[in-house]
């Protein structure tokens, strides 16, 4: 199922506008989330996925060389049938349990899908807002209450 | 009675003849004569038509080359699908040869995954058959694997190595003697006339009371259209490797037997033709 989709407009060093279009489906195959997404210039014209790193923040490129997300390869939308770019999934039990325990330890609530896209997405320029931590921990401070 | 080890020969060894012909629009030095080759169906486009692009490519200058694709009648054909899927899909009710049109230009991003090496059929080959193991086996097979297994898995298949391959995937058949099958089946279904490219769902191989489901009760959970109406006629061929399974098949006798290399079953739902 596609869970969120969502376009956000990006510009590059040659002060050009692209398009990132992200989508988060479930793969009941590995039961976890998984992040397809594809970049365009604004006439269509598809980029590359070296095109696209390049345009990942530099201070994020060397320690995501190290990261566990394992690789970025191209795939078939399992939906729409078109080409995406995917991180494959197979690693993300592995660290999403290390986040799982942590908070278990103290005794927190978490949103899976903001911490899972919290660390998956800057790899592929997804920012997410802090918004979404402060959101998490407010039904932390609720729970509590109660 | 054949043996069911003949059937993964049979399986192994089909080939479909097809006739490759150069789009017409195509820029050449002199005419291209079309090209015949006998496409295994087992294996992906990319990698089987090495001859067909250098036959091509003699009568084209260097500059109007760009990543070669094929299309059928207007369709785009997806290298990542498995041929013989491919040709079932889109032409098991037509005349042989299968008639290919080969391109040059005008690479259709919005339909085709880029292949500009071996390497990316692999990645992708491997990336299927980890994803089988994982509903058969939650992984634990093709990960206490070595890479070198993981290689010869990909070598029999690029080599057409049917011993070489089928010494690895045995190990990928295999399961634990207390269950009756794997943990779940792996399958896609596929309609050319949906939008939804496939249909892939979790499915185990027996139910709840210990019978083996069939091919016919993973078609009414997940795919009922596929099957007729109860005093209806049918029409819709539901085929596997060119042949409709009878519908009483188990599904874990399937899984063993006619997969793909990828270890997946690909299933066409197709319009029954009206002659």
């Amino acid at each position: 199922e596609s869970l969120d989709d969502s376009q956000v407009d990006g510009v590059c060093a040659t002060g050009e506008v692209i398009r990132y279009e992200y989508h988060v489906l479930y793969s009941s195959s590995y039961q976890v989330p998984v992040l397809y997404f594809r970049v365009c210039f604004l006439d269509g014209r598809a980029l590359t996925l070296d095109e696209i790193w390049k345009s990942v923040h530099a201070c994020y490129q060397a320690r995501l060389l190290e990261g566990p997300w394992d690789t970025i390869t191209q795939q078939e939308h399992p939906l729409l049938g078109q080409p995406f770019f995917v991180l494959h999934p197979c690693r993300t039990n592995e660290f999403m349990s290390a986040v799982l325990t942590s908070s278990r330890k103290e005794n927190r609530q978490t949103n899976y899908i903001a911490s899972w896209l919290s660390i998956v997405g800057p790899v592929v320029g997804l920012n997410l807002s802090l918004s979404y931590a402060k959101l998490a921990s407010e039904q932390n401070t609720e729970a509590d209450v109660i | 009675m054949t043996d069911d080890k003949d059937v993964l020969r049979d399986v192994w060894f089909g080939r479909i003849p097809t006739c490759f012909t150069l789009y017409q629009d195509e820029i050449t030095e002199r005419e291209a004569e079309p090209y015949y080759l006998l496409l295994p169906r087992i294996s992906y486009l990319t990698l089987v038509t090495d001859k067909v692009k250098k036959h091509f490519q003699k009568v084209m200058r260097q500059e109007e080359v760009s990543e070669i694709w094929f299309e059928y009648e207007g369709t785009p054909l997806k290298w990542h699908y498995p041929i013989g899927l491919l040709f079932d899909l889109h032409a098991s009710n037509t005349a042989l040869p299968w008639c290919i049109t080969v391109h040059f230009k005008n690479f259709p991003e919005k339909d085709l995954l880029h292949c500009h090496s071996k390497d990316v059929i692999e990645a992708h080959f491997m990336a299927c058959i980890k994803e089988a193991d994982a509903l058969k086996h939650k992984s634990q097979v093709i990960n206490e694997m070595q890479k070198k297994d993981h290689k010869q898995l990909w070598m029999g298949l690029q080599n057409d190595k049917f011993e070489q391959f089928w010494a690895i995937n045995r190990k990928l058949m295999e399961y634990p003697p207390e269950d009756s099958g794997f943990r779940y089946i792996p399958f896609r279904i596929y309609q050319a006339t949906t939008e939804r490219p496939f249909i892939q769902k979790l499915f185990r191989p027996v139910d709840s009371g210990g019978q083996l489901h069939t091919l016919g009760d993973l078609l009414k959970d997940v795919c009922p259209s596929a099957l007729a109406p109860e005093d209806g006629e049918k029409k819709t061929q539901v085929m596997i490797h060119g042949i409709e399974p009878m519908l009483e098949t188990p599904l874990q006798w399937l899984s063993e037997h006619m997969s793909y290399p990828d270890n997946f079953l690909h299933i066409s739902i197709i319009p029954r033709p009206t002659d």
